[in-house]
C-alpha cells in the first residue's frame, strides 16, 4: 500500500509541475513550433525588446505593490480588530467578498466606477485597478492574519498593559512582532493574487493599465507564441523562487 | 527610521518615474496588428509628443471602454458600421477637413462611403472582407458558403467568433441578405448554424491563423488580412471570397468627443493618411489600406494580391453591412447565444 | 479598548462599504431596468431579466456549469485524496511536499490554463509526441471540448482540495488503522471505513474551495473551450461586452452570487468551520 501511494504521489506531483516545466523548457527553443530545433534565446530576446511587454510588467509591479503595501496593513488591522471583539457583519462581509465569483466583482465594480466617475469626470486608470485589487485581497490577507492570531496569547499582550504600556504600544511593540511571520505570508498571498488577476483587471483597467497578464491573454487569443513560453517561464521561475525563499525564511 | 524613509522616498521616486515625462499625450486605442513597427516612434519624433498605444481584438472590447464618455482615449478604430450609432451617441468630435490635408489621398471609393457620406466623422484606415481560408491539399477547393457545411471538413473547420460573420454568412447560404432583420429568416439561419456546429472544431478570430499554417485546421471562415498573413507564412494556403456574397468591412479612425487634444489627433490622423506612412503599414502588418497613395507604393506581389484587394467582378459580390436596428441586433445575439451554448 | 478596534475595523468597513456593498447595489439596481440601445441602461423599472434567466436555454447553461463543477470536483477528490494521505504518511519532507503542491498555484492561473493550450494544441506537444511514438496518424481533437474545460479545471484547483484533506487526514491517528487491521478488516475496507468518514470534515472543505470557483470559471472555458463550451461566467460577460445588454448581464451575476452562496451555504453546514 505505501509504495502504491509514492508511485501514486510521484505522478501526481508530474501532473501538477510537468505542464509549467513543458513551457519552461520549450521557451528555449529555437522553432516557433513544438518540435525542437535547438537551444535559443531567441524569444526573451523578442521579449526584452517589445515595449508593451515592459509597460505592461511595469504597470503589473506597481499595481501589486501598491495594493499589497495597502491591503496587508488594512487586513491586519481588521484581523487585529475582530481578533479583540468579533463583529458578525464585518466578518460576514469577508467571507462574501472571498466567495463572489471574480468576474461579478469585476462587472460591478466597473459598473460602480462608471457611475461614480461619469459626475467627477475621472477615467478608469491605473488606481481604479489598485482599488479593485485592494477589495479582493483585504479578505485574503485578513484571514490569514486572523490564522496566526488564534495561535497568540492575548496574556502577553495584557502584561505589556499591566507594565503601564498604552493599547496602542502593546499591539505595536508586542502583538505585531508576534503575527509577523504571518503577515509577510499574508503580503505574499496578495502580491502573488494581485500580480496574477485577469478578470477583474480587464475590466477595471484603462488608458495606463495594462498589465501583464492582459498582455498574455492578447498574446493567448492572437494564437501561438513562443514569447508567451519566455514570459511564463520568467513568471514561474520568479515567484517559484520567491516562495521557496520565504518559506524557507518562515522556517528558519 | 531612517530607513523607512529611505524605503518610503525610493517607492515615491519610483512611481513618480513614469509621470516625469512631460510632453503632450495622445491615447489612441487600436486594433492589433494594424501599424508598422516604427509609425508611432517616427510620430513621437516628429512631433514632439508621447503617444500612448494600446491594442484590442473586437469592437465591442473597444466599446465597453468608450461607451462611459470618460475613458480617457483619445482616437479609437471602429469598424465602419459601429461609426453612425457611435456618433448618435454623442461620443465622436466632428472632423476638421481643414486639419487633414491629405484626406483626398484616401481611394475614391472612401472619399464618400455609404456609412459617412462627407467623411464628418470618420476616417477609412483598413478594409477587408470575410471570405473562407482552405488548405490546397482539400479538393475540391471550397468556393461558396455552403461548403462550410460539408461533413468532409468535420473537425477540421472553424467559424470566426463574430456574431454577425456567423449568422451573416448562414443567411448568405441561404440565399437571403447578410444583414437580414426579418425574425424568420433569422430563425432559419440558426437552424443552419445548428446543422453545422457538430462540424465546427471552435470558433476563433485571429487565434486560427496559426493552426491553418500547421494544418491542424483545413477550412476557416476568416477575415481577408487575417486570411493574407497567413498565407504569406504558408505557400500551401489559399483564400476565397465565397459565390453567395460576402461583406466588407472598414475599420475607421474616430476622434473621441472627449477628447482634450483634438488638434493632435487631427495631426495623428493625418500623419497616417501620409502615403509613405500607410504604405509602410500595409506592408508590414499586411493589411489592405483606404489610401489611394499608400497603395500606389506598394510592391507589385502585395498590390496584386487577390485576398486583400479583390478583382472588380469580385468585389461586384460584396456588400456593406449597414448598422442592424436594436430588436434585430438583440434577437442576433440571442441567437448566437443559443448557438454558442446548444 | 474600544476606540482603538473601532480605528483598525474603519478602513475595511469604509471599504466594503464603498467598494463592496455599493457597486453590488448598483448592479441589482441595472438588473431592474431596461437595456439601452447601444448598452448602458435606461428607465423604466422591470422585471423582464429576471424572467429571461428562467428561458430553458438559460438553464441549460446554469445546468452546464454546475455539472461541469461537480465534475471537475469529483475528479478532484479522487485524484487528491491519494496524494494528501501520502503526504500525512510521509515521516520525512513533510512540509517539502506540500510545498511542492502548492507552487504551481502561486504561479498564475492564466499561465497554467495556457501551458495546457500548449500541450494540447494538434501541433501541441501531446499529440507530436503519440505522433512521433507511432501511436497516431492523425491527432487528436483534445483542445476545445468540454473534457479539455475539465482538465483545466481540475488542474487549477486541485491543490485548494489537497490542502484541507491533508489537514483532517494528518490530524488522524495512525493507531487506527491498525486497530482495524488488528480487528481483520483488509486495506480496502479499512479505506472507506475509517479513513473516509474520518477525512469527511475536510471533503467537505475542499469540496466547497473546488466547486465555488468552478462555477464562476471564465478563463478556463473561454480559453480552452473554444468559445464552444459555455459556462455561466462567459454569458455574464458576454452581455457586458458582445451582446450589451447590461441588465440581463448583472441578473446573470447575481443568479450566479446566489448559486454561489447556495452552495457555500450546504457545504458550510457540513465543513469544519475552522477550515473555511
Amino acid at each position: 500500500m505505501k509504495r502504491g501511494l509514492a508511485i501514486y504521489a510521484a505522478a501526481a506531483y508530474a501532473f501538477l509541475h510537468l505542464p509549467l516545466a513543458t513551457l519552461v523548457v520549450f521557451s528555449f527553443n529555437a522553432s516557433r513550433f513544438t518540435l525542437w530545433e535547438g537551444f535559443s534565446l531567441h524569444w526573451y530576446q523578442t521579449l526584452f525588446s517589445d515595449a508593451e511587454m515592459a509597460d505592461a510588467a511595469w504597470n503589473s509591479v506597481i499595481i501589486a505593490v501598491v495594493s499589497t503595501v495597502i491591503s496587508t496593513v488594512a487586513g491586519t488591522l481588521t484581523a487585529y480588530g475582530l481578533w479583540k471583539r468579533g463583529s458578525r457583519l464585518l466578518s460576514g462581509s469577508l467571507y462574501l467578498s472571498l466567495v463572489t465569483p471574480e468576474i461579478v466583482t469585476g462587472i460591478s465594480l466597473l459598473a460602480f466606477f462608471q457611475w461614480v466617475f461619469r459626475w467627477l469626470g475621472w477615467h478608469l486608470g491605473l488606481f481604479t485597478v489598485i482599488l479593485a485589487h485592494v477589495s479582493f485581497s483585504i479578505a485574503y490577507v485578513a484571514i490569514v492574519v486572523a490564522a496566526r492570531l488564534r495561535t497568540f496569547d492575548p496574556a502577553l499582550e495584557e502584561a505589556a498593559m499591566d507594565l503601564g504600556a498604552t493599547e496602542w504600544r502593546a499591539f505595536w511593540r508586542v502583538t505585531l512582532p508576534a503575527l509577523t511571520p504571518g503577515i509577510v505570508a499574508a503580503a505574499l498571498l496578495a502580491l502573488t493574487i494581485s500580480f496574477d488577476d485577469y478578470v477583474i483587471t480587464s475590466l477595471v483597467a484603462g488608458v495606463d493599465s495594462t498589465t501583464l497578464p492582459m498582455v498574455i491573454y492578447a498574446l493567448a487569443r492572437r494564437g501561438a507564441n513562443p514569447s508567451i513560453n519566455a514570459i511564463s517561464a520568467l513568471i514561474v521561475v520568479i515567484f517559484g523562487a520567491l516562495i521557496l525563499i520565504s518559506e524557507r525564511l518562515r522556517e528558519a | 527610521m531612517r530607513r523607512r524613509h529611505f524605503l518610503f522616498g525610493s517607492l515615491a521616486t519610483g512611481l513618480s518615474a513614469c509621470r516625469r515625462d512631460r510632453r503632450p499625450r495622445l491615447n489612441v486605442y487600436n486594433w492589433s496588428a494594424y501599424v508598422a513597427p516604427d509609425t508611432i516612434p517616427n510620430f513621437e519624433k516628429e512631433f514632439g509628443v508621447r503617444v500612448r498605444y494600446v491594442t484590442y481584438e473586437s469592437n465591442e472590447e473597444m466599446l465597453a471602454q468608450v461607451i462611459t464618455g470618460n475613458s480617457g482615449w483619445d482616437i479609437v478604430f471602429p469598424t465602419h458600421n459601429r461609426v453612425p450609432p457611435m456618433s448618435s451617441m454623442g461620443l465622436l468630435a466632428p472632423l476638421d477637413r481643414s486639419r487633414l490635408k491629405n484626406l483626398p489621398n484616401l481611394d475614391p471609393q472612401f472619399q464618400s462611403p455609404s456609412w459617412d457620406r462627407a467623411l464628418e466623422w470618420c476616417m477609412p484606415y483598413m478594409w477587408f472582407g470575410t471570405g473562407i481560408a482552405f488548405n490546397r491539399s482539400v479538393a475540391p477547393a471550397p468556393s461558396a458558403w455552403a461548403d462550410l457545411w460539408s461533413p468532409r471538413f468535420k473537425g477540421r473547420l472553424t467559424m470566426l467568433d463574430d456574431p454577425e460573420d456567423v449568422i451573416g454568412a448562414s443567411l448568405k447560404k441561404l440565399g437571403l441578405p447578410f444583414g437580414s432583420t426579418d425574425p424568420d429568416e433569422i430563425r432559419r439561419a440558426e437552424h443552419e448554424l445548428f446543422q453545422q456546429k457538430p462540424l465546427v472544431r471552435a470558433y476563433l478570430n485571429a487565434e486560427v491563423r496559426d493552426q491553418l499554417v500547421s494544418g491542424d485546421v483545413l477550412v476557416a471562415q476568416l477575415w481577408s488580412t487575417t486570411a493574407a498573413q497567413a498565407l504569406d507564412v504558408s505557400p500551401s494556403l489559399d483564400f476565397v471570397f465565397p459565390a453567395e456574397g460576402f461583406p466588407l468591412y472598414c475599420d475607421c479612425a474616430v476622434i473621441l468627443r472627449e477628447s482634450r487634444r483634438r488638434e493632435l489627433a487631427h495631426e495623428f490622423l493625418d500623419y497616417l493618411l501620409r502615403p509613405a506612412v500607410s504604405a509602410a503599414i500595409a506592408q508590414s502588418t499586411l493589411t489592405a489600406t483606404a489610401n489611394a497613395g499608400g497603395h500606389a507604393l506598394l510592391p507589385d506581389k502585395l498590390r496584386n494580391s487577390a485576398a486583400l484587394y479583390p478583382a472588380l467582378d469580385v468585389l461586384r459580390r460584396g456588400e456593406w453591412p449597414g448598422t442592424l436596428p436594436p430588436a434585430a441586433q438583440r434577437l442576433r445575439d440571442r441567437i448566437w447565444t443559443e448557438v454558442k451554448a446548444s | 479598548m474600544n476606540r482603538l478596534r473601532f480605528c483598525f475595523l474603519l478602513p475595511a468597513r469604509i471599504w466594503f462599504v464603498v467598494l463592496f456593498f455599493a457597486p453590488l447595489a448598483i448592479i441589482c439596481a441595472y438588473s431592474l431596468l431596461t437595456r439601452g440601445v447601444y448598452g448602458g441602461v435606461e428607465l423604466p423599472w422591470t422585471w423582464e431579466s429576471y424572467q429571461r434567466m428562467i428561458d430553458p436555454l438559460y438553464g441549460v447553461i446554469l445546468l452546464r456549469s454546475v455539472v461541469l463543477s461537480a465534475a471537475a470536483t469529483g475528479i478532484c477528490i479522487v485524484l487528491a485524496f491519494p496524494l494528501a494521505l501520502f503526504i500525512s504518511r510521509a515521516t520525512r519532507r513533510k512540509n517539502l511536499y506540500l510545498q511542492l503542491v502548492m507552487l504551481p498555484f502561486w504561479t498564475s492561473f492564466l499561465v497554467r490554463t495556457y501551458a495546457w493550450m500548449f500541450l494540447l494544441r494538434d501541433t501541441g506537444l501531446v499529440n507530436t509526441a503519440l505522433i512521433g511514438m507511432g501511436f497516431l496518424r492523425q491527432p487528436l481533437p483534445l483542445l476545445y471540448n468540454d473534457a479539455a474545460v475539465l482538465l483545466g479545471l481540475v488542474y487549477a484547483f486541485l491543490p485548494f482540495m489537497v490542502l484541507p484533506l491533508y489537514a483532517t487526514l494528518e490530524r488522524m491517528d495512525p493507531a487506527l488503522l491498525e486497530a482495524a487491521a488488528d480487528l481483520g478488516a483488509r486495506p480496502r475496507a479499512a479505506f472507506f471505513r475509517v479513513i473516509v468518514p474520518l477525512a469527511r470534515p475536510g471533503i467537505w472543505a475542499g469540496i466547497a474551495l473546488v466547486f465555488i470557483p468552478c462555477l464562476g470559471a471564465y478563463l478556463t472555458p473561454d480559453l480552452l473551450g473554444g468559445g464552444k463550451s459555455v459556462m455561466i461566467g462567459n454569458l455574464v460577460q458576454n452581455q457586458f461586452t458582445n451582446a450589451r445588454d447590461w441588465p440581463f448581464g448583472a441578473a446573470a451575476s447575481l443568479t450566479l452570487m446566489l448559486l454561489t452562496l447556495a452552495a457555500l451555504g450546504i457545504f458550510y453546514r457540513r465543513g469544519p468551520k475552522d477550515l473555511l
